[in-house]
């Protein structure tokens, strides 16, 4: 147990956080993750500063990872702003993971069906049917909640397991089976992403939502009947709104993001340009859930979002040199993802209140 | 058909020990979702000792990283007032980098020599489970410490009032849920697997977590769940032995635990049972206790 008393001090509570703090929190609490993460660094006979220099020069060097760390940060980027929205209702949708994978499927499927389509045509076409698939499988968590009064959380999860196994039975020697048997088979040359500046299109997508998001939050009414459901469902009924049609809305809405991420993960990377197999697109997939992390470290705010997205998919990146170039262990890399992860969570607490010497 | 009861009865033992300690610590107001990580923490930490020196310390070591684990949860939650759910995001994302970097590197199955003890091809932890289930159940319901648990997670501020140490209360639950979640984790790998893959847990915590939602915060409800998804579970992976033949392929059965879960979830959200589950619900879980 802690005890504030002892060492004089006492908590003070903030009322609301300032953008300007949070960035501040954020940083230090970087601080404190790279600290940490030196000493598991030099367990391992590795130099910290040595490593943190090759992770980050790798990651924004334009030839070398600058095109993975935009590719994953925006990735990311619809990770959370599928998170935002319906957080700024006070749902938490943990289940950009499932819906990720329905668009996926979504995407796919339009690719497999119609190969020979104009690719402007085809993508166009993969990345509506990915929101689709994406929107209604967060409107089903949505359903759940909101109509049938399921908790969203495990609603998610277990939709989020759901989803796994239906990419896992359409690829895994299902009709997609490649020649490889565990991946999908490869996309149509006319699906491929163009690519404007190391990064394909859809990233520009991620970050055209993210102000669009934020406009809508901020300025339009139904934007603002979400935060009043979020801050005090109570107000909202009194006011006439329909809380259950609202949170089917912002699932999806969320689902929709979640759902067009599927087409930029698997054919803005052309290391992908496939399903890979089952271990290779969990992996990915566990990666929405930082959504969550950075839509709460951001307060948010979608256009906050952007920069933190793309940091995090810098570490995400340049710490792969750990294992490829500095020959350190396996799994180090995803052990930093952790590290930061659990940091953040923790420095929440500076969100909500400040510690003051006792006088 | 018995070998593939016991094996029933062992996935059974995972979630009924890892979900009575979700139980415990859900009575006391904490929520914990990173159970998941818990357990995969414990796995690997029992995992790795049991490639040392064996199975008993193997149990030990996966509850004391569980508890250390759900200690800071109830430092995050409990002291700091962090959100419940973002902390055990926080640290289920934390066990998946850590173990994958930690246990990875021992992939394939136990040295030989490490052979769990099995009465009719079941583990005796079955038969642990069952005492812990009944203990948790004698204490929460027929003693004054359970009475103290249950009324921190109901009402803290009353609680409190009556002198109950409401902060030392959830620290000592969400302690004991870890370790439980631990030693589910540790069986696991030692046990039922006997191998280290990649992130074994593969939802079986999700699951646990469920349970206690639909068990009404009650142990031998939990128990009833627990021997269903154990059954539902093992199913799911090796129907053949009890349906030769069954036309479904491998995802579609692995899926059913999860059909099944968001079947319940809304059976027990009805009109008619959501009454009872709003009333037998702690009624401040999920809330951090702030002292005015």
């Amino acid at each position: 147990m802690i005890s504030l008393e002892a060492l004089k001090l006492k908590l003070e509570r903030i009322p609301v956080v300032s953008g300007g703090q949070a960035v501040r929190i954020s940083l230090l609490s970087l601080v404190l993750s790279f600290i940490i993460f030196s000493v598991f660094l030099s367990i391992e006979g590795a130099n910290p500063i040595d490593a943190y220099t090759n992770i980050f020069s790798f990651a924004f060097d334009p030839n070398l990872g600058l095109p993975t760390t935009l590719h994953r940060g925006l990735f990311l980027l619809f990770s959370t702003l599928a998170f935002i929205i319906p957080y700024s209702a006070r749902l938490w949708n943990v289940g950009m993971e499932g819906q990720f994978y329905l668009g996926t499927i979504g995407a796919f499927a339009v690719a497999y069906s119609l190969p020979t389509l104009h690719p402007a045509l085809l993508i166009s076409l993969m990345l509506l049917s990915g929101a689709l698939f994406g929107a209604g499988y967060g409107a089903l968590a949505g359903y759940l909640r909101g109509k049938l009064n399921v908790n969203e959380v495990v609603g998610c999860l277990m939709l989020n397991n759901i989803a796994f196994w239906l990419i896992y039975l359409l690829t895994v020697g299902g009709p997609w089976a490649g020649i490889a048997e565990s991946t999908s088979r490869p996309l149509p040359p006319n699906a491929h992403a163009p690519m404007i500046f190391y990064t394909p299109f859809t990233s520009y997508l991620a970050v055209g939502i993210a102000v669009v998001l934020y406009i809508f939050l901020s300025k339009s009414v139904l934007g603002y009947k979400i935060r009043v459901l979020g801050n005090s469902p109570t107000a909202a009924q009194h006011i006439g709104i329909n809380a259950p049609r609202t949170y089917i809305l912002v699932m999806t809405i969320g689902g929709a993001i979640a759902g067009l991420s599927g087409y930029h993960m698997w054919a803005g990377d052309p290391a992908f340009l496939m399903i890979p197999r089952p271990e290779a697109y969990k992996a990915i997939g566990d990666l929405t859930y930082w959504g969550l992390i950075i839509g709460l470290v951001c307060l948010l705010n979608s256009l906050a979002a952007v920069p933190l997205s793309i940091f995090i998919g810098s570490i995400m990146t340049g710490s792969t040199v750990l294992v490829r170039r500095l020959r350190l262990p396996f799994g180090l890399d995803v052990l930093f993802l952790g590290l930061v992860s659990i940091t953040f969570a923790a420095f929440q607490f500076f969100y909500m209140y400040r510690i003051r010497r006792m006088k | 058909m018995w070998p593939f009861i016991a094996r029933s009865l062992e996935v059974a033992t995972i979630l009924l020990i890892a979900a009575i300690g979700e139980l415990l610590n859900q009575r006391s107001g904490v929520i914990n979702v990173g159970i998941e990580g818990l357990m995969l923490l414990g796995a690997a930490a029992g995992f790795i000792t049991a490639s040392i020196w064996g199975l008993i310390p193997a149990f030990v070591i996966g509850m004391m990283i569980g508890g250390l684990f759900g200690l800071i949860h109830s430092i995050l939650s409990t002291s700091l007032k962090v959100n419940q759910v973002v902390s055990g995001m926080g640290i289920w994302l934390f066990a998946m980098g850590f173990v994958t970097y930690w246990a990875d590197r021992y992939s394939g199955p136990l040295p030989r020599g490490v052979v769990s003890p099995r009465i009719y091809e079941l583990s005796p932890m079955f038969f642990i489970a069952l005492i812990i289930v009944i203990v948790m159940w004698f204490i929460l319901s027929k003693t004054h410490l359970g009475l103290k648990i249950k009324s921190v997670g109901e009402n803290p501020f009353a609680a409190e009032v009556s002198g109950v140490k409401v902060i030392r209360t959830r620290y000592l639950c969400t302690i004991i849920g870890g370790m439980l979640a631990g030693l589910s984790g540790a069986f696991l790998s030692t046990t039922y697997l006997g191998a280290w893959s990649h992130l074994p847990t593969k939802g079986l915590g999700w699951i646990a977590f469920a349970l206690v939602m639909f068990s009404l915060w009650r142990p031998m409800i939990l128990l009833g769940g627990s021997l269903i998804f154990g059954f539902i579970w093992q199913f799911a992976i090796s129907p053949e032995t009890i349906y030769a033949g069954i036309p479904a392929p491998l995802p579609i059965l692995r899926m059913l635990p999860f059909i099944a879960t968001i079947a319940v979830l809304i059976i027990i959200s009805r009109e008619k049972f959501r009454k009872k589950w709003a009333l037998s619900k702690p009624e401040a879980l999920g809330e951090p206790y702030i002292k005015e």
